[in-house]
Order: C-alpha cells, then sequence, then structure tokens
C-alpha cells in the first residue's frame, strides 16, 4: 500500500469526525487532528479504533501517544503494515 | 495552573459509542474500568471520569509543554461527593491535581487545581475579551500586559466555559 492509498483511507476514517471542513479539504501531513480539524479528543479513540480496523493493525499505547496530526499517524501505520 | 473541560451530554451520546469494543482500554485504566462497572450510570461515569482527564491534562500540557494523547497515564482516584459535587484527584507521572466536577441532565465540567485552595479563587469570565493565546495556550490581560493570569476554556457541542485564576 502505498501512501497515496494510505491517505485517502486515513481522510475516510476522520471524515465523519472533523469540524473544520477547510482544514480537511487542504489536508497535509503537517495536518493536526485537534487544533487543525477540529476533532474532539473523545472521538480520536474512535479514529484509532477505525485505523485499527481498517488497516488490520495493533496501535500500542505508545504509538498513540504520538497520534495527534497525519504525519504520526501515517509513519504509525506504515511501521506496522511493514511488520506484517 | 488552572483546566476545565465540558461535556455537553448530547452531542456526546450523539457522537460517541463508549461500549464499543476497544474503547474503554484504550481511555480507561483497570480500576477506572472497575468504578464504571460498578456505577450506577455507566455512561454518566465514562464523561466524569474523562472529563476529569481532560481538565487535568490542561494544566499537565501546559506545565510541561508535552503534548500527546495519553489517557492511561492520567488517572483518577479518590472520588467523593461534597455538597453536590464531586470531587478527586488525578495522577500522572508524579504529578497530582485536584478536582471538582458538576454533573447535571445536560452537561457534566471538571476544573482541575494543582493546590485545593484554588478551588475557591476561580473566577468563570463571560467571554474571551483580553484572552490572548500564546503557543496555544490562552492568558487573561485583566488590566494590563502585566496581570496575565492563566486562563482555560473548554467547549463542546451547545456549552461554553471560560474560567480564570
Amino acid at each position: 500500500m502505498d501512501k497515496k492509498e494510505i491517505i485517502e483511507k486515513l481522510k475516510n476514517i476522520v471524515k465523519p469526525f472533523i469540524k473544520n471542513q477547510e482544514a480537511f479539504d487542504n489536508l497535509t501531513e503537517k495536518t493536526d487532528f485537534i487544533t487543525d480539524l477540529q476533532i474532539n479528543s473523545a472521538n480520536l479513540v474512535d479514529v484509532i479504533l477505525d485505523i485499527e480496523e481498517e488497516f488490520d493493525i495493533v496501535i500500542d499505547n505508545e504509538s498513540m501517544e504520538r497520534m495527534v496530526d497525519v504525519k504520526s499517524a501515517l509513519e504509525i501505520i506504515e511501521t506496522q503494515l511493514s511488520k506484517k | 495552573m488552572i483546566g476545565n473541560d465540558i461535556v455537553d451530554l448530547a452531542l456526546a451520546e450523539k457522537e460517541s459509542n463508549w461500549k464499543r469494543k476497544g474503547f474503554l482500554d484504550k481511555i480507561f485504566t483497570q480500576n477506572e474500568q472497575l468504578i464504571i462497572s460498578k456505577a450506577e450510570n455507566p455512561t454518566i461515569m465514562v464523561w466524569n471520569l474523562w472529563s476529569r482527564k481532560e481538565a487535568a491534562y490542561k494544566i499537565y500540557n501546559r506545565k510541561t509543554q508535552i503534548r500527546g494523547y495519553f489517557p492511561l497515564q492520567l488517572e483518577c482516584f479518590d472520588l467523593e461527593i461534597i455538597k453536590g459535587f464531586t470531587f478527586g484527584k488525578v495522577i500522572i507521572k508524579d504529578c497530582i491535581y485536584f478536582t471538582k466536577t458538576e454533573i447535571t441532565r445536560q452537561f457534566i465540567n471538571t476544573i482541575a487545581v494543582e493546590k485545593v485552595n484554588d478551588f475557591e479563587a476561580i473566577k468563570i469570565l463571560e467571554n474571551r475579551k483580553n484572552i490572548q493565546k500564546k503557543n496555544g495556550i490562552p492568558e487573561y490581560f485583566e488590566n494590563n500586559i502585566l496581570s496575565k493570569k492563566p486562563v482555560s476554556i473548554s467547549h463542546h457541542g451547545r456549552f461554553e466555559q471560560i474560567i480564570t485564576l
């Protein structure tokens, strides 16, 4: 799976939880889930669970701590996928 | 330092399903899950504990400048009810913060402080006038630039609360 595919899947996952459409439309690796997309912090756990299901990976607590922006999410997903 | 968090219960009901597989394990410790399972109203307890963690995280984030998503590192304990408010403490690493939580039918609101006496000094601000953000953290300038005070803003659904010390 290449980076572009991962980003597309990630966009579909976060879409139901975003509160800032403009930031979503202009999403880059620098986009922050909370400050830019304004995802509620209680919904960030839904995003993480959806990522686990979609990519069939496990996100441990250490990885979850960094899961606040697109860049970190991509790194974590790519690392876990490479272990499969 | 202070931190607050407000949960609009109607919005939480609509947007979150805490009964979803894996949800509780990702954000609540074993002890907290035990408190939730024993609660008369588990849904209220989920948002009660969540708002405590969020309010405490705001203090921790301000003091350490550490930003991240680590709800399991913040653990609620010593829950007790005094005059309609539920009090408690939240521990993260070697820091302990004091929390005061108001639970109504519409919302749950927690204020967290570093010193228990600070609860008496908390003031509620009506609007964002004289509030400026520095590195994403808000401060309140009452009279002039020299008298800045810590501020915490929480907004969820129908509710917003701004507090200062």
